[in-house]
């Protein structure tokens, strides 16, 4: 190797060598840790709801001068103009399934509380396991595509009816295989009991489905992301929403005859163009904030990428053009076109790589740095090794130009006058 | 060892060719300490970059060390330029960067040499020019003479056939100048093959011959009229 008198021109040059290694020190750690978040945020966005969300649509509606759901006979009313609306939307052509629900994943909008082993145990109490609740029917599986992987589906006949504001006893449940995991670690949950929201009454787990992603995406609701509850009970209020599954193909079609549909049941509704929306809207409104992110820091990282490609051309540029006559004397005494490449490639990368050690540490100080004080996890070390070989490449890629150009530099320039 | 047949070097515009050598002749044998003079622009310093391989030439033939040269490609032409040239220029062209060490040892790595063999040399050659106690010196802390005595300690630590000198002392007061010369006439009493370009007609009178070049050619003393047109205003301008 020819490091030395590479290492010695290097010393006479400390200012620009210094900085232009301090530049990939900073690139390095802020690309790296950057890039560690928009991964993690694409796995977020990425992650299955459980649901087969093709051919899936949401309706949602409030009546107009409807019955109050704080009277038993207002719910009541309620409960017969709901299945009023779902007998409709379930005889449109192109439908598959419909079912009532109170949320759905990802909407933001959801109902949880707590399950436990224990009845009348405190909220938030020792042992206490939060979970979301879907409030549904008979076909809620069916039409959210879930996957039972135990137990058997809601019938008929377990589904109830309550008011909004209403508490009632949960006879049975089907939950998500990772709440009981969770509840039950040693496995066979089904048929077992467990006690919802400090209640003395038991809930009998009916069914385990494989995946079932809570309504929340915020971080509050990150620990128990996967913790849902499917109760078998329509909630009856002045506002009322259903999931609807259509055959394949006829998702636009469908979507469109719902609201004629529905006025035909009753025209006192409010049914605006939000009102109906396919579950790939939900989805790509819920992870808009992440998807943004991620581009804004995908620009703020190839921006500062370029930066330093600019600065590592502008300093070996100049290098070239200061040391000209110097490398025509290196010409004239036996080196090869292929000699000044490989010196200024060299030179290049014993700048990055001073600038890739430093820019390592300075990586895994940012990442502990943002663990402290932000909700981020270790980086992998993949991520650090990636884009230390990522900044040695763009330094070898950016310095080519210059030193091909430092390479041309005829012999005969170490005979031209100073 | 060095010689250049009908060669000619041109350089070409659009509108216009300019010959800077036309039917160039020279034959330098093996041991001979050439000083090659002329008045400027006649060709010496294109002569020397064509004999030295820093630039290639339009026509004719050029032998080195026995080698038709006209065909090589760049690589070639680097590689007997490390083995078998070595370059003294008027402006010593040490690289600041270096010290006087790897300033010497810059054309031996370009030949792959070892490093031990390396120190050898370079050590041995600035023995040669008396200056092995400033190895570690940067060409800034040494006075001129001192520099063209590493540029020649340079240019013999690679034991080339032929040494090529472009006005060696023309950045040199006298006395340094003179101590360069005789450093110059020492090498080639030890059998080295010299050919120097110079202005100065006491420097050209001390080699062993004297090739004079006008208009790109090589012409005789004696018998070109041009080289009397020459010396005679060369004579008024001193007087």
């Amino acid at each position: 190797m020819k490091l030395h008198p590479i290492l010695a021109a290097l010393r006479k040059h400390k200012a620009g060598t210094v900085l232009i290694a301090l530049q990939i020190a900073l690139t390095l750690a802020i690309v790296c840790n950057a890039v560690f978040i928009i991964g993690q945020r694409v796995e977020r966005v990425n992650r299955p709801t459980g649901l087969d969300e093709s051919n899936l649509f949401l309706v949602s509606q409030q009546w107009v001068g409807a019955p109050s759901a704080d009277n038993a006979d207002g719910v009541e009313k309620l409960d017969a103009m709901q299945r009023e609306d779902l007998a409709a939307l379930r005889q449109l052509p192109g439908v598959a399934a419909v079912a009532p629900t109170n949320s759905l994943p990802l909407l933001n909008s959801s109902w949880t509380g707590s399950v436990s082993h224990k009845p009348g145990a405190d909220l938030g109490g020792k042992g206490d396991i939060r979970t979301a609740y879907y409030f549904t029917d008979e076909q809620a599986l069916s039409t959210l595509g879930l996957r039972l992987v135990a137990g058997r589906n809601f019938n008929a006949g377990d589904v109830q009816h309550q008011g909004f504001r209403d508490q009632r006893d949960r006879p049975v449940a089907i939950i998500s295989k990772a709440l009981a995991d969770k509840l039950f670690p040693d496995g066979n949950a089904v048929g077992k009991v467990m006690y919802s929201d400090g209640s003395n009454a038991p809930t009998t787990i009916i069914g385990v489905v494989a995946r079932l992603q809570i309504p929340s995406i915020g971080s509050w609701g990150s620990s128990f992301a996967w913790y849902s509850t499917l109760i078998p009970t329509r909630l009856d209020g002045g506002f009322a929403r259903y999931a609807v599954r259509t055959k394949p193909g006829q998702l636009d079609a469908v979507m469109r005859a719902v609201a004629p549909a529905l006025y035909k049941v009753t025209p006192m509704r409010v049914l605006d163009d939000d009102s109906v929306k396919p579950f790939s809207e939900i989805r790509a409104k819920a992870y808009r904030a992440d998807i943004g992110m991620a581009v804004l820091m995908g620009v703020i990282c190839l921006i500062l990428l370029c930066v330093t490609a600019a600065g590592i051309v502008g300093l070996t540029s100049f290098w070239v053009g200061q040391r000209h006559r110097q490398i025509g004397v290196r010409r004239a005494l036996g080196a090869r076109k292929i000699d000044i490449l490989h010196y200024f490639q060299i030179e290049n990368l014993l700048i990055a790589g001073v600038g890739v050690v430093l820019g390592v540490v300075l990586a895994v100080g940012l990442n502990m740095w943002l663990m402290t004080h932000y909700e981020m996890t270790r980086i992998p070390l993949l991520y650090v090794v990636t884009g230390v070989l990522a900044m040695l490449a763009i330094g070898q890629g950016a310095v080519f130009v210059p030193a091909r150009r430092a390479s041309n530099v005829p012999p005969v320039e170490a005979t031209r006058a100073a | 060892m060095l010689k250049m047949t009908h060669l000619s070097k041109v350089y070409r515009t659009e509108v216009v060719e300019t010959y800077a050598l036309r039917d160039f002749n020279i034959d330098v044998k093996e041991g001979e300490f050439v000083a090659v003079t002329g008045p400027s622009g006649s060709g010496k310093t294109t002569f020397l970059t064509i004999a030295g391989l820093l630039e290639t030439f339009s026509g004719g033939e050029y032998h080195l060390d026995g080698i038709e040269v006209s065909n090589l490609n760049d690589n070639a032409r680097s590689k007997i330029r490390n083995e078998k040239i070595g370059f003294i220029f008027q402006a010593f062209n040490l690289i600041p960067d270096l010290n006087v060490f790897d300033n010497i040892e810059v054309p031996l790595r370009y030949r792959g040499m070892k490093a031990a063999e390396r120190k050898q040399r370079i050590m041995d050659s600035l023995e040669r020019v008396g200056l092995a106690s400033r190895a570690k010196h940067y060409p800034a802390e040494l006075s001129g003479g001192q520099q063209q005595r590493v540029a020649i300690a340079r240019a013999l630590a690679g034991s080339p056939r032929l040494l090529l000198a472009d006005e060696p002392t023309g950045n040199l007061d006298t006395q340094m100048a003179r101590g360069v010369m005789e450093l110059l006439e020492d090498i080639h009493r030890e059998g080295a093959t010299i050919v120097m370009v110079t202005h100065d007609p006491e420097l050209a009178a001390r080699a062993q011959r004297n090739v004079h070049i006008i208009d790109g050619q090589v012409v005789e003393l004696s018998e070109d009229p041009r080289f009397h047109t020459v010396h005679a205003a060369a004579g008024d301008a001193h007087a």
